[in-house]
């Protein structure tokens, strides 16, 4: 079986999730209903010259917002939600380690 | 309260009422529903009456599903990530309500960020269905679709993503309507599946979900993928003859053949729903049985789970209460993020996201996200086809009544029917989808669908109003063992 | 670098200049305050969307073209999914799938020598927010989120520090040209992500390739990759090359050195896909056509244009394509009908000294072209010496009035002949001991009588017309 608990974990980490033993296994238990499920589409004729759907609709017509400004919202409003404040930013635990 | 927009905004008019009368009764049931049925969040007491304009939602009380972000009302998405989250913005569509005069008094109940069809996962607990409260309401916008069947108020909004108006609705034994993607800007829902994610609205009656799109709908410069809809007519449609229509019903869907081993309700269900294409017959439609691939329809399921899982684990990964919402316990702002989510999050959206994140590893992306979105295109492709023939598809909604509590349908199994899930094409295609009351079953309400193609909604609206005339369901309200 | 021949690839993300962000309608401007240039979508609050900005799009069109890219048919952006407190939608909407441009190249010069460089990519992002680390917390300031970015990924093709150099400078330089961005690396307008691999010169297959991230000056990226040259070289050198690891490293400014930061195994999985929440956008060929005819004549081209037509050196015509707003002031003086080597020397000698000197842009610099012709038409009508050309330059800037003002009869060049003559006559009538010096051979002193009549003269005497008078009476 491709699927183990290891990689849930792995993934679920990676997600800054983390999963009780039996959340791992049921998450097991769905990958194989959907790889099942999945697997049987690879077999629908041509499925690969089909471009894949990645918007709801992609045939009516926009336009692009002009470059215009709003006012900022207030340092008040920005912060109101925010449990850890230092002047008017966020404030959190000093991040070391690389970023991206 | 227990009439419809049409008839409370006559009293109005004539006086015979008051706003505040109907804002003081609204929110006395909101408090009885949510003591009984456990469908609020937040029941707003301070709600005030409004003057009555010609507007047909002036004056009048609605709820608002807890997903869309009003400004100084506490906004969960029923997740403890948001569980003291106060927005300092309104989300379009409610603004529009508000400007039309409408009062909420409630915000509703609903799965946990709209990923669940069963009403039981949200983080202040269970709905339980007004006609039998140990059944679900199904989901995810159980909490309005148990309070407009209970009468707490006429409509309530509600966001669809798989069927969440639409299975719900059908349930509670009152209509949901979903119209066309990106008539009802999305600005200030919160996102489950963006490509998915369709707003809409849960009523009694067919006219009365026509009323309150029309207020909702139209372009928004916030929502990209929102369009002018100035010239759909919803309301002022919705009364014209349906005679020489065409319409169509899914062979494989419809046909108790199809089944192995049908269960009694799936019986009486199909049966039931054979019987309403009489009516329509009856109306001047003319109605055709079609036969789709089935091999592209028992891909439904995971096609959906796929899409909706991947593209929710990217629109949730703001949920880390740096900026907004509960600070996790950590040493470092990493282990911080990583304990608001893991105690934040139920462990059904949890299971959801690891799924969404591994079919979009880079490895895996081809086999599972970019195959899941191309049966999307064939499915949707092989509906649009239809709609070439046919003004609207329609199927019966689920394989019966409410379901028992205990059993869960959260949890993809081998045996998942497809007849459970095909709301969700409507969804693909972003087509407007309404499902309504069509009988009941063991004293249960169950319920028909009618999908049409995009930007025909009038269309939609008008064969469920006609057939609505034919059945005696309309603006029914719930009554524990009827 | 001796045996081994360095590949170089560069990425370069440049700031573009615009009222309002690329995605949220918040102003796109640097701004001192933490959070003043922020609105709900800066801040990823549940329920917010993305909105493309029309003059992004432009820009990043235009840059597209002047890189000789092919641009695709449909615009539309991916998210590039990451956590990190800089990030709080928690993803990077940018362009995986359909860049505003692949394929192109830009020609560079380097050691006088012709290079084309070619371009991967270059795409559309937006910027994260800005952390400022204290002693044991991080403040985070959403401003800079959301700014408008351009992310161009050239193909591993440069072979030196010296060529990575010219080649940014060139795009600076085009950046500027086309006005989509200040690219000012002070402002921090400009960073790179550098990654160096050597091989044998022999050799055709590549190195192990070392990535350094986040680099904010050309000078830095010019150490860092001399750095990692020396650094892998040596280690190859030593037979330890298998130590060279395809790894993350970050430039340290102080140590000039390259600090490991991760492994390639440890990199992350970004789960790109196309963002649900902004459509596909068919680019207009005709929009397209539009902005393709809004591209000004770059540097180079300027350059040889110059060169050609215009007969100035190399150098002179170098100083000048510097910057768009010297040349183009300096085709306003030629079409003004000022002499083409005349211009030239103002240009690079008085003006760029004048406005280095006093840190101001040549936009606000207050001599127009029109007002400097002013100043030469009078020294082509020999009214003006150089000398007293370049103080009536100095006094019409200080002053902020036209150079006219100060040529008057008063300081006008004294070029009549008698009135020099009687004035030399009086010179050398009181300066006889020195005469008679020069007479006995002491033909230094020639300029002791140049520099007496213009002290007189308060400089005004034609200097020609001075020497030959002097000449003629002191020869006598």
């Amino acid at each position: 079986m491709k699927f183990t608990s290891e990689l849930v974990d792995d993934l679920a980490a990676k997600l800054l999730i983390g999963l009780s033993k039996e959340e791992n296994q049921m998450v097991l238990d769905e990958f194989n209903i959907i790889d099942e499920n999945l697997s049987k589409v690879e077999n629908i004729e041509n499925i690969k010259n089909v471009t894949p759907m990645t918007h709801c609709l992609d045939d009516f017509t926009f336009t692009l917002r002009g470059d215009e400004t709003t006012e900022s919202i207030t340092v008040e409003d920005a912060l109101r939600n925010c449990k850890k404040t230092e002047g008017r930013e966020v404030e959190v635990p000093k991040v070391v380690g690389g970023d991206n | 309260m227990n009439q419809t927009i049409e008839e409370l905004h006559e009293l109005l008019k004539e006086k015979k009422i008051t706003s505040q009368e109907l804002v003081q009764e609204s929110l006395k049931k909101s408090h009885e529903v949510q003591e009984k049925y456990n469908a609020f969040v937040t029941i707003l007491d301070e709600a005030k009456a409004t003057e009555i304009t010609d507007n047909p939602l002036s004056g009048i009380p609605f709820g608002i599903k807890d997903n869309y972000s009003t400004k100084d009302i506490l906004s969960t998405g029923s997740s403890n990530t948001l569980k003291d989250y106060i927005p300092i913005f309104t989300a379009t569509a409610v603004e529009k309500l508000l400007n039309a005069g409408a009062i909420p008094v409630n915000k509703t109940v609903l799965d946990e960020f709209g990923m669940g069809g069963t009403g039981t996962s949200g983080h202040t607990g269970i709905v339980l269905n007004p006609w039998d409260p140990t059944r679900m309401c199904a989901g995810s916008s159980a909490g309005s679709a148990c309070a407009v069947a209970s009468g707490v108020y006429p409509y309530a909004l509600g966001s669809d993503t798989g069927d969440s108006i639409r299975k719900p609705a059908a349930y509670c034994g009152i209509v949901g309507y979903k119209p066309t993607y990106g008539m009802i800007s999305r600005y200030g829902v919160f996102p489950f599946a963006s490509s998915l994610d369709h707003c809409g609205v849960l009523t009694r009656s067919v006219a009365d979900a026509a009323i309150v799109v029309d207020n909702m709908k139209g372009i928004d410069p916030q929502d990209m993928t929102s369009w002018d809809s100035k010239d759909l007519h919803l309301y002022e449609h919705v009364k014209d003859d349906v005679k020489g229509l065409h319409c169509c019903y899914i062979k494989e869907l419809c046909n108790i053949e199809s089944y192995p081993n049908p269960t009694e309700e799936l019986k009486s269900h199909l049966e039931n729903f054979k019987n309403k294409l009489e009516l329509c017959k009856e109306l001047g439609i003319e109605i055709e049985e079609v036969s789709v691939d089935s091999a592209l329809l028992e891909a439904l399921p995971s096609v959906y789970v796929a899409i909706s899982c991947a593209e929710a684990t990217s629109n949730m990964s703001n949920l880390t209460g740096l900026i907004f919402g509960p600070r996790g316990e950590g040493n470092n702002v990493f282990e911080m993020m990583m304990n608001h989510r893991t105690h934040g999050f139920s462990p059904l959206i949890k299971r959801r996201f690891v799924i969404g994140s591994y079919i979009l590893q880079k490895e895996n992306q081809e086999r599972y996200f970019k195959n899941a979105q191309r049966v999307r295109r064939l499915l949707v492709d092989t509906w649009k086809k239809l709609f070439e023939t046919y003004d609207a598809v329609i199927l019966p909604v689920g394989t019966g009544p409410a379901k028992h509590l205990d059993g869960d349908k959260d949890i993809l199994s081998h045996d998942t029917e497809v007849l459970e899930e095909h709301l969700q094409i409507g969804n693909f295609g972003g087509f407007p989808s309404i499902t309504l009351p069509d009988g009941f079953i063991n004293n249960l309400p169950v319920a028909l669908n009618i999908t049409g193609n995009c930007y025909n909604d009038e269309t939609v609206l008008k064969i469920a109003y006609a057939l609505e005339s034919k059945m005696n369901y309309k603006n029914q309200i719930a009554k524990e063992g009827k | 670098m001796g045996k081994y021949k360095a590949v170089i690839g560069l990425e370069m993300h440049c700031e573009l200049k615009s009222n309002s962000k690329v995605f949220s309608s918040a102003r796109n401007s640097y701004n001192e305050v933490p959070n003043d240039n922020i609105t709900y979508l800066d801040l990823a609050l549940p329920g917010t969307l993305p909105v493309v900005n029309k003059k992004c799009v432009h820009d990043a069109l235009m840059m597209s073209m002047a890189l000789n890219c092919t641009q695709p048919e449909y615009m539309y952006f991916d998210r590039k999914n990451y956590y990190y407190p800089d990030l709080p939608k928690g993803y990077q909407i940018t362009q995986m799938d359909a860049p505003v441009g692949i394929n192109g190249f830009v020609e560079i010069e380097c050691k006088g020598e012709k290079k084309k460089i070619y371009i991967h990519d270059i795409h559309l992002e937006e910027d994260a927010a800005s952390l400022d680390h204290f002693y044991d917390t991080t403040n985070i300031d959403y401003n800079r989120g959301g700014v408008p970015l351009l992310e161009l990924v050239t193909e591993p093709c440069i072979n030196s520090p010296e060529e990575a150099v010219a080649f940014l400078e060139t795009m600076r330089s085009i950046y500027k040209y086309c006005d989509v961005s200040e690219a000012d690396t002070k402002k921090g307008q400009i960073r790179c992500d550098v990654n160096v691999s050597i091989m044998d010169n022999d050799a055709t297959e590549l190195g192990t390739k070392v990535e350094m991230k986040n680099i904010n000056s050309f000078s830095n990226v010019y150490d860092a990759i001399c750095y990692e040259i020396k650094r892998q070289s040596e280690l190859k050198e030593q037979g330890r090359y298998d130590e060279v690891e395809q790894e993350t490293r970050r430039f340290d400014e102080e140590t000039g050195t390259t600090i490991r930061m991760r492994s390639k195994a440890d990199a992350l999985d970004y789960k790109y896909f196309v963002d649900p929440n902004l459509p596909k956008f068919k680019i207009d060929p005709e929009w397209l056509e539009e902005i393709r005819n809004e591209i000004p004549l770059l540097a180079n081209q300027r350059k040889e244009k110059y060169i050609k037509e215009q007969g100035l050196s190399d150098y002179d015509a170098g100083v000048i394509v510097k910057e768009r707003e010297y040349a183009e002031y300096f085709e306003n003086c030629i079409a003004l009908g000022i002499e083409t080597k005349t211009a030239a020397n103002w240009l690079t000698t008085q003006i760029l000294g004048f406005i280095n000197k006093e840190e101001i842009s040549l936009k606000d610099f207050y001599l127009t072209p029109t007002l400097l012709k002013q100043i030469i038409d009078e020294i082509d009508k020999g009214t003006l010496s150089t000398k007293l050309a370049k103080e009536v330059f100095y006094k019409a800037l200080e002053e902020k009035k036209e150079p006219k003002n100060f040529i008057s009869q008063e300081n006008a060049q004294i070029s009549d002949k008698n009135e020099l003559e009687t004035l030399i006559n009086q010179i050398l009538e009181e300066n006889t001991h020195q005469v008679e010096e020069y007479k006995k051979g002491k033909t230094n002193l020639f300029d002791f009588f140049v520099g007496q009549v213009m002290k007189n003269t308060r400089g005004k005497a034609n200097p020609v017309l001075t020497k030959e008078i002097l000449k003629e009476k002191l020869e006598k």
